[in-house]
């Protein structure tokens, strides 16, 4: 089970300055009133591969209701945790930038739910080459997300059982009080694979629309860069930053 | 500037964007020591390992794309 979105898109922003936003995109909410729903944003580690000159860079972020809120009705809270607090996904993003080849490539998924739904987004950004640069630069995107569900396929395993996943699938729960039991009915109820397929269809309903406004934000940042440039944007931050002091 | 998942790392976080070329080293190190802490803490390691376990053949193909 598993669906693809591919999209194309061109930013009227040279790369250097695209690569730039990709990075800041999170980084206030003044800057980017599309990424409210991001609550922090970590790097893990950052370094350039002296051989190659790229630069790879791994970040975690936690973004909040990521889950679209029609799947999280359709789940029973013994695997969402029924909890506001739980309805936050931790994204793992990695991105590699070559900037004498002129691209960069990145890939952000989700770290938990992945049982339920995993969401891979890939994305490649090229600059085009030398004879568009004369014309102040454009910076081609390709998105492509994939949407794989595994409820009931691996949902054991998460939970560390891996063993008894295939028996417990082919025999039916003989311990109707435990958990495992109560999903086996809810999932057979159903029909697993009419879940998973109803999960992939919401959620890339759900991304495309999303994807709009993450582009959006991205102009925004680009706009921003074009009119005060990297000093003005930190500037901002930094207001940002002692505003929020200020409220605490 | 957005926050770190853990309160106890923000401080350093904060730190790393306001310091000279120098100090930065230094900073990146204690804050990401702090994070490897609370990512622990949260069993969000093992979540890493998972995705990058899951994603090594992935990983191979989609990076060798260019060259």
């Amino acid at each position: 089970m598993v669906l693809t979105h591919t999209t194309n898109h061109t930013y009227s922003h040279p790369f250097p300055t695209v690569t730039l936003a990709f990075f800041l995109r999170y980084c206030s909410p003044q800057l980017n009133p599309f990424a409210s729903h991001v609550l922090s944003t970590d790097t893990i580690s950052s370094h350039v591969d002296p051989e190659t000159g790229r630069l790879h860079t791994t970040r975690i972020h936690l973004k909040k209701s990521r889950m679209p809120p029609a799947i999280m009705k359709l789940l029973p809270t013994s695997l969402t945790g029924g909890g506001a607090a739980d309805k936050a996904s931790y994204i793992l993003e990695s991105s590699v930038v070559d900037m004498r080849e002129g691209w960069m490539s990145t890939e952000s998924r989700n770290l938990n739910f992945v049982g339920v739904l995993s969401v891979v987004e890939r994305q490649m950004y090229v600059a085009p080459r030398a004879a568009d640069h004369a014309s102040g630069g454009t910076t081609d995107v390709e998105t492509k997300v994939v949407f794989r569900s595994r409820l009931g396929e691996r949902i054991r395993d998460r939970l560390g059982h891996p063993s008894s996943a295939a028996a417990a699938t082919a025999a039916a729960p003989t311990d109707s009080t435990s958990n495992h039991g109560q999903q086996d009915g809810w999932l057979s109820r159903f029909g697993a694979r009419g879940v998973q397929r109803t999960i992939e269809s919401l959620a890339s309903t759900k991304t495309q629309d999303q994807l709009g406004k993450s582009r959006e934000g991205m102009r925004m940042i680009l706009e921003r860069l074009r009119q005060t440039g990297i000093i003005g944007v930190l500037e901002l931050r930094k207001m940002a930053r002692e505003r929020s002091m200020d409220a605490v | 500037m957005s926050q770190s998942l853990a309160k106890q790392c923000n401080d350093l976080k904060e730190g790393i964007g306001t310091a000279d070329n120098n100090e930065c080293s230094t900073l990146f190190k204690e804050y990401s020591s702090c994070l490897q802490g609370a990512l622990k803490e949260r069993g969000i390691d093992r979540l890493l390992e998972d995705a990058r376990e899951d994603n090594k053949e992935n990983d191979a193909a989609f990076l060798g794309r260019k060259k």
